[in-house]
């Protein structure tokens, strides 16, 4: 927990000099803060925030843990019955829990490296750009997919991967001639392709946003640090190792966890991509959830609940793990 | 300054150009896509050989329900971006300058959120709630839980964006007896607008592209938001021939890259000053 929030606020700077500057003259803040009214008016301030945030997100993750322990069903008008550990029993001894689970791990697996080393080699060619302008064109572009919304991603590469009219396909097909129509790859639509396609479609994404954060790491390290090491006879590969790639370790770091997160929690693309078919790759235990709760026709939110619940602590253990792995390095 | 070796510089800019080709092109097919003409669209080839530009004119005229889903994303997205970006300046500010008890707890609390897929397994219980409320199938209910989607987020960029602020400004706005709204509204909030830019353009895309909520929560087409219709249209023949459906794709895409271009030079300030800070 205590490592959680410290690795956090690497990332909000709470240490250090901007929050010693944010420090207010206690002469003045002292004897304001004490009066019982301008405190409660301050709470204003937060209010919004409290309200929407304890409605929308804190309720119903509450709720969920509860429904996850109850019979409980949308459709009844039976009052739900406290279950006990039933639903989880019943989800943990169906395969196609660990299946599902399986599948969104392997998909982490292929995702998580690709968006974060190809980011990072990207940023250090552009960092050497020594033209202004130009580095700020590829600063320009770089950002625009991240500007791009989730699901027009997702259509937009849909299409791409389309049988019919997909570039991809028109490139291996009639462009470089290494495929004919009849064999050509069907990218989408359950194959064992389709997780790779994700992926693919997902370090795109995220390619230029991640190399922004490299970037602005890359500019923080001082620049006669490496050239202090190249007159020391260091190579360049040795620098990178040595001086660069140290002081990027925790943009790194922040990347992984966060990465790590969305990749292990991916719903949308599955729901467009994929379908609710249980043999299909896309069918990872978000998927499950969804199916139980919303599709199939029993309408078992119960069940779901506790599906939900079994893949958040799996993945929460995981990126527990993950901290702790990073953190004992340093 | 040194000289860089010729030929490490040749390679850095063409490995560079590739991945800015690799980012570009697939944008680049469907912008063309939407101008082809008919035949040309079922042809692979990436320049066409006849344009054909009445798309656009036609996906208006003919797909009767466009309007108001243009209508509809344009609505959710607007109200979800304004109340979130209030809640999160007047937070960020609050948590920064006025420190009311419990804020660190918040903070603390905010960020845990980040951690655990609070939107994918909410979902179930959302669905309860806007049930009980009476907002399923309604466009205006998609906006409660779309503000709490980048709560967080935007709370933390703006509590990093004014702890750039000194707090001595804070405090002689309030020697010369200005209250904390004067001051938010005078000396905060012209300080943090790069900020602001940040949290507005990553809640317009979130709220714009949103697919998981809408098409869970609204069964009409006439009540749901583009991604949705976008998503759940299937390219060919008549009203979805490829073109059209293209032509909708980038009325779609564009209004967000023509604010990004905009608001560009504000968004890299606000980026490095409050998001990726390390």
């Amino acid at each position: 927990m205590k490592d959680l929030l410290r690795v956090t606020l690497l990332w909000l700077p709470i240490r250090g000099e901007t929050a010693k500057v944010t420090t207010g003259n206690p002469a003045i803040h002292g004897p304001i803060r004490k009066s019982w009214l301008v405190e409660h008016n301050n709470w204003v301030f937060l209010l919004p925030t409290v309200l929407f945030f304890v409605w929308y997100q804190v309720y119903p993750i509450v709720r969920v843990v509860w429904i996850s322990f109850t019979d409980y069903k949308y459709l009844t008008n039976d009052p739900a019955n406290w279950v006990g550990f039933d639903n989880y029993a019943e989800a943990l001894s169906d395969p196609l829990m660990w299946d599902s689970l399986g599948r969104a791990a392997y998909f982490t697996a292929m995702f998580l490296p690709g968006t974060i080393i190809i980011p990072l080699l990207l940023a250090v060619l552009i960092h050497g750009v020594q033209n202004q302008r130009l580095a700020t064109v590829y600063r320009v572009i770089l950002l625009i997919p991240a500007v791009i919304p989730s699901t027009l991603v997702f259509v937009l590469w849909k299409w791409m991967y389309n049988y019919q009219i997909g570039p991809i396909n028109h490139f291996l097909v009639e462009v470089t001639g290494w495929f004919t129509y009849r064999n050509a790859p069907q990218w989408l639509g359950g194959t064992d392709l389709t997780l790779p396609s994700v992926a693919i479609m997902e370090v795109w994404w995220g390619l230029g946003y991640h190399s922004v954060f490299f970037l602005a790491g890359l500019a923080a390290i001082p620049k006669d640090l490496p050239e202090a090491a190249r007159i020391d006879g260091a190579n360049e590969w040795q620098v990178f190792r040595h001086i660069i790639l140290p002081r990027l370790q925790p943009i790194m770091l922040i990347l992984v966890i966060l990465r790590f997160g969305t990749s292990m929690g991916v719903i949308d693309e599955y729901l467009i991509f994929g379908g609710f078919n249980r043999e299909s790759p896309t069918y990872t235990w978000t998927i499950f959830m969804y199916d139980q709760a919303f599709k199939t026709g029993l309408w078992r939110q119960g069940l779901a609940a506790a599906i939900g619940m079994v893949g958040s602590l799996v993945m929460m253990a995981f990126v527990s793990w993950l901290i702790y792995i990073f953190r004992s390095r340093d | 300054m040194k000289k860089e070796f010729p030929l490490t510089n040749i390679i850095r800019h063409t490995l560079i150009v590739f991945f800015m080709l690799t980012i570009l092109l697939p944008l680049a097919w469907v912008l063309l896509l939407s101008i082809k003409s008919m035949p040309d669209s079922m042809r692979g080839n990436l320049w066409p050989r006849k344009f054909d530009f009445n798309h656009y004119a036609y996906v208006f005229e003919k797909i009767d329900t466009l309007p108001q889903n243009l209508f509809n994303s344009i609505y959710v997205t607007s109200a979800t971006v304004l109340i979130t970006s209030v809640c999160a300046v007047l937070a960020g500010y609050a948590i920064v300058h006025l420190k009311p008890k419990g804020s660190l707890f918040l903070v603390t609390v905010l960020v845990l959120s980040l951690y655990f897929p609070t939107r994918v397994v909410s979902i179930i219980s959302i669905y309860e709630i806007q049930d009980y409320l009476s907002l399923i199938n309604s466009t205006n209910g998609l906006i409660l839980p779309y503000i709490t989607l980048n709560l967080a987020v935007s709370v933390l960029i703006m509590r990093s964006i004014f702890q750039l602020i000194p707090g001595e400004l804070i405090d002689s706005a309030r020697m010369d007896g200005a209250g904390p709204w004067k001051t938010l509204w005078l000396i905060g909030i012209p300080l943090a607008k790069n900020g602001l830019v940040v949290i507005i353009i990553v809640n317009f895309v979130t709220a714009w592209g949103e697919y998981l909520l809408a098409a869970t929560l609204t069964n009409d087409q006439a009540v749901r938001t583009m991604p949705v219709v976008l998503a759940s249209a299937q390219g060919g023949m008549g009203q979805w021939a490829w073109p059209r459906i293209a032509a909708v794709y980038v009325i779609v895409v564009l209004p967000g890259i023509i604010a990004f271009a905009m608001a560009q030079k504000l968004f890299f300030k606000g980026l490095m000053e409050g998001a990726l800070k390390t």
